[in-house]
């Protein structure tokens, strides 16, 4: 498929996504309500301001957050050069949840000086548990690629331990509720001072990664052949990692652990455009924040008004179309 | 009325000062299976509410209950000597905490074979079914109980004294429990009825969904339940903007202060609703909220003192 094409199908789907994302709600919303909203906002009609600072925000920090955990996914993949890794292999997902969790529990304050502290220990938990992990994997100046894995694997698996083991001991029903709500991802928490943050992380990672695509396409052949061919690896590995894990540390403190966009995205990216494209991280970015919007949507639609996690949708409708993929499509990694 | 109930350390010695002279009443409705004359026997099998079949082992003289409510309803009923243990939940009354406790999350089927009940009351949604079948795999029946309405709790009381063999004191008591919820009732009938959200938890919001016993409890306290939808869950899930449109006029799970400084903290979106902006915004006792047991009638005597004042 030729990259116009692809970029054609994303902007349709975007404005079909986006759109179909500010009708829906609990208030009754019309075309007309939707285009005074936008265009004459009147603060005292509770529909517009749900339209406004409800339902915009929501919808683009799940472009936002969708966008930045395939993108790391993106990343990740072509550093340990593993088509099975995804944002979360360095435990950055489970770290961000017991971070949130503990301060669940009452462990730690959950407001301090007027602040909502939850996101920041989440933020806290991931960069913590990936800096562990990648220590782990710390030889001599260099990342090891299968120490990285494999420590990542065991540490997440510590950790998640660890959220069951909370989750286990929550005395009422509703801290149960929130850790599984962190647990699989929830956008219900959005707000416009939400948007800055994650958005900057994804904008300046993606033109970092433009300029630099040559490189993560020559990773994406092998250590030794990249190494053959002038590059860097130890550099651009530590410049993955540092990126992969600020986007998805921000995404996770944001909106919960939403699984298997990251994994599924690149995939699909490479699978319709090849490996080495220019615009492939830029793109996996873009499928995502539409996949991720998607089904923020049905999961409203199907269990309203509050929705399923998302990360229950997003396996559910990813895993049969990546498997579609995998079966019908003529698709390698390398 | 309702804050001098709240601080009696024995509430059910209110009820029971309050109308002495037991009448022995027994109103038999039927369980269907064994003769209510001869009361129960071994080999009797009842029907509970969910409509399993309960077959009896022996006579149900040792009970115990898998909620705190209804650990509730067997002090209210029983003698204390009748209730085999609790769970490791139910603190109320005093005398439970003596009790030996069987953990019932998870169920903890070697204690209760321990004290060995000869019948295990629960509640619909408390405890699994699979639960359930395993403790009657292991000889000891099952009986469930569900609540929709205040009048299903007074019934589920009723249910108890029969079973255990305290039918008149059961009905005595649900009698008088009638009279004062018919009271509340003729108090709040002419009166406005204010939108009221119950809120279990902040993050994500759940609230006391439409079929609960709190949408029947708020019609009696001269209140509506601001939830309009029935939803699938009971305690449903909701979003901000949902409790934007439906706009409650009183918020319950919180008094204004530390509600201003956590929930709407969080949400301050919602800070245009009418309950925040009118600062009618509650804390009630939680236990009195959450349980459908004999106290439900204090509960409700609590949610027309914050909705209508102390009258």
């Amino acid at each position: 498929m030729k990259t116009a094409h692809l970029c054609l199908i994303l902007l349709l789907l975007t404005v079909t996504v986006l759109l179909a994302g500010l009708f829906v709600g609990s208030f009754q919303t019309d075309f007309r309500t939707l285009q005074g909203a936008v265009f004459s906002y009147n603060p005292d009609d509770p529909a517009h301001f749900a339209i406004i600072h409800l339902r915009l925000p929501r919808l683009l920090l799940a472009f936002i957050v969708g966008g930045g955990l395939a993108f790391s996914g993106y990343l990740i993949q072509a550093m340990v050069n593993n088509p099975l890794a995804d944002p979360y292999i360095l435990g950055t997902a489970s770290g961000a949840a017991l971070g949130a969790n503990i301060a669940f529990f009452g462990w730690l304050p959950a407001v301090a000086l007027g602040f909502y502290l939850p996101p920041l220990f989440a933020f806290a938990g991931a960069l913590g548990v990936t800096l562990a992990v990648v220590a782990m994997a710390w030889r001599k100046g260099y990342i090891v690629p299968t120490q990285l894995l494999l420590g990542g694997v065991a540490v997440s698996s510590l950790i998640t331990a660890t959220n069951g083991l909370l989750a286990f001991l929550s005395d009422t029903e509703g801290k149960l509720k929130t850790i599984i709500f962190w647990i699989l991802g929830s956008f219900e928490r959005a707000q416009w001072s939400d948007i800055p943050v994650p958005l900057s992380a994804l904008v300046l990672s993606s033109l970092l990664f433009l300029f630099l695509h040559k490189q993560l396409a020559l990773l994406l052949l092998g250590e030794s052949r990249a190494r053959h061919l002038g590059l860097n690896v130890s550099r651009l590995r530590w410049l993955v990692l540092i990126t992969a894990s600020l986007v998805t540390g921000v995404a996770v403190a944001t909106s919960g652990a939403i699984g298997f966009v990251g994994l599924m995205m690149p995939h699909l990216i490479r699978g319709l455009l090849g490996t080495g494209g220019r615009w492939n991280t830029l793109l996996t970015a873009w499928a995502g924040g539409v996949f991720i919007v998607a089904c923020d949507l049905l999961a409203r639609l199907i269990y309203p008004p509050a929705g399923l996690p998302i990360g229950i949708l997003t396996s559910f409708i990813g895993v049969p179309f990546f498997l579609y993929l995998l079966i019908k499509r003529d698709y390698r990694f390398e | 009325m309702c804050k001098s109930l709240h601080k009696t350390s024995n509430k059910f010695d209110f009820f029971k000062q309050l109308f002495p002279g037991v009448i022995l009443l027994l109103s038999f409705t039927g369980c269907g299976g064994y003769s209510d004359k001869r009361g129960l026997a071994e080999g009797d099998t009842l029907l509970d509410a969910l409509g399993r079949e309960v077959r009896l082992v022996r006579k149900p003289g040792r009970v115990m209950a898998l909620a705190p409510s209804m650990t509730e309803m067997l002090f209210f009923v029983c003698d204390t000597g009748q209730i085999a243990a609790v769970t490791q939940n139910c603190d109320y009354p005093a005398a439970a905490r003596r009790k030996p406790i069987v953990n019932n999350y998870p169920m903890d089927f070697e204690a209760l074979l321990r004290v060995r009940p000869d019948l295990v009351f629960a509640v619909e949604g408390i405890t699994p079914l699979a639960d359930a079948r395993r403790m009657e795999e292991l000889g000891i029946p099952v009986y469930y109980q569900q609540y929709h309405t205040v009048e299903d709790i007074f019934t589920g009381i009723e249910t108890v004294g029969r079973l255990t063999g305290n039918a008149a004191r059961a009905v005595h008591l649900t009698d008088s429990l009638r009279r004062v919820k018919k009271e509340i009732q003729t108090q709040t009938a002419g009166l406005q009825k204010p939108s009221v959200l119950a809120i279990t938890w902040q993050d994500p919001i759940y609230v006391y969904g439409r079929n609960t016993v709190f949408t029947d409890k708020l019609a009696i306290a001269g209140g509506r339940n601001a939830v309009d939808t029935v939803f699938e869950a009971q305690y449903p899930a909701l979003t901000r903007e949902y409790v934007l449109k439906i706009n409650p006029d009183i918020i319950i799970g919180g008094g204004f202060g530390k509600m201003d400084s956590t929930f709407f903290r969080q949400y301050p979106e919602l800070r245009r609703i009418n309950a925040y902006r009118n600062r009618r915004i509650y804390d009630l006792t939680d236990d009195l909220m959450a349980r459908p047991g004999p106290r439900v009638v204090e509960s409700i005597l609590e949610l027309k003192e914050v909705i209508h004042g102390k009258k």
